[in-house]
């Protein structure tokens, strides 16, 4: 079968690229946001080296909320992506029990530190009514993968 | 689709990344129902003829699909679409000596009406021997 021919070209900085992706906030689909980056990655030509931190930050952001942002009932995960001309924004969101201490204490609590680390700015919204929504931003030129510099 | 969950929803503004973003999500849960590789690769298809064609089709500026993975069956639910979108979007699936894609690889097609806008509902799965 022959491939469908997409013919427009993507052209950064536009409105015709943001994404949102919405699942339930269950280990498994982690692993679905992490093939879409890539995809867009891809798509976007996108540096290698952005491509791994901008999945690597993001993975963390969604571990937080399927581990925390709903400890006693299930929820939606909420990601946007909006690939700019030259960076790339990246929103992960929930609706759940908010930033705060989690009475799941497991893990090294590297999260929030890794995504500071890998993101060119990252930003914590608490001007949303409930949940939380992390803010992060990756320069499309970048020499190295932000984990060179840790 | 099935009930006990929320779909997955991806909503992407029309234009050339609908294709790449809404390929790989679709492969990713055809995986997880366990569909063999031919209706995995059915299901890739109707994703890339959505992405094609769906945009001449939206009732607002993004192409909307949520996605519900069964056992061994994927449901797409494409829209809104604008009235009269969901048969056109189907029709436009159509390729020259091959007939209508998506019509021949779901196993379940219906359109569905809400208020002034339409839902294509695109079912495929698969009960043979492994």
């Amino acid at each position: 079968m022959t491939p469908i021919a997409h013919t427009r070209v993507w052209r950064p900085g536009t409105q015709e690229s943001d994404i949102r992706l919405t699942l339930p906030a269950r280990p498994e689909n982690i692993a679905v946001v992490r093939h879409m980056l890539g995809a867009l990655g891809q798509a976007i030509e996108l540096p290698p080296a952005v491509v791994d931190d901008l999945r690597l930050a993001v993975t963390e952001a969604c571990t937080n909320v399927v581990r925390h942002a709903y400890p006693d009932r299930s929820g939606m995960l909420d990601v946007v992506v909006r690939p700019e001309r030259e960076r790339l924004e990246v929103i992960v969101a929930d609706s759940g029990r908010g930033m705060g201490p989690s009475p799941d204490r497991r893990g090294p609590g590297l999260g929030l530190p890794l995504i500071a680390a890998l993101a060119d700015s990252f930003d914590i919204d608490e001007s949303v009514p409930s949940g939380s929504r992390l803010v992060m931003s990756f320069m499309r030129t970048r020499r190295g993968p932000a984990m060179r510099a840790l | 689709m099935n009930e006990e969950e929320e779909p997955t929803r991806v909503s992407i503004v029309a234009g050339p990344l609908v294709g790449p973003v809404l390929r790989r999500v679709v492969g990713m849960l055809a995986a997880r129902a366990d569909l063999p590789l031919d209706r995995l690769d059915d299901a890739v298809l109707v994703a890339d003829l959505v992405a094609a064609r769906a945009p001449a089709h939206v009732a607002q500026a993004t192409v909307d699909v949520a996605l519900q993975s069964g056992d061994r069956s994927i449901d797409l639910r494409v829209g809104p679409l604008r009235r009269g979108g969901g048969r056109a979007l189907v029709v436009d699936a159509a390729v020259p000596g091959v007939g209508n894609v998506i019509e021949q690889l779901a196993d379940q097609l219906d359109i569905e009406c809400e208020g002034n806008h339409e839902f294509l509902h695109v079912r495929l799965s698969y009960d043979g021997a492994d």
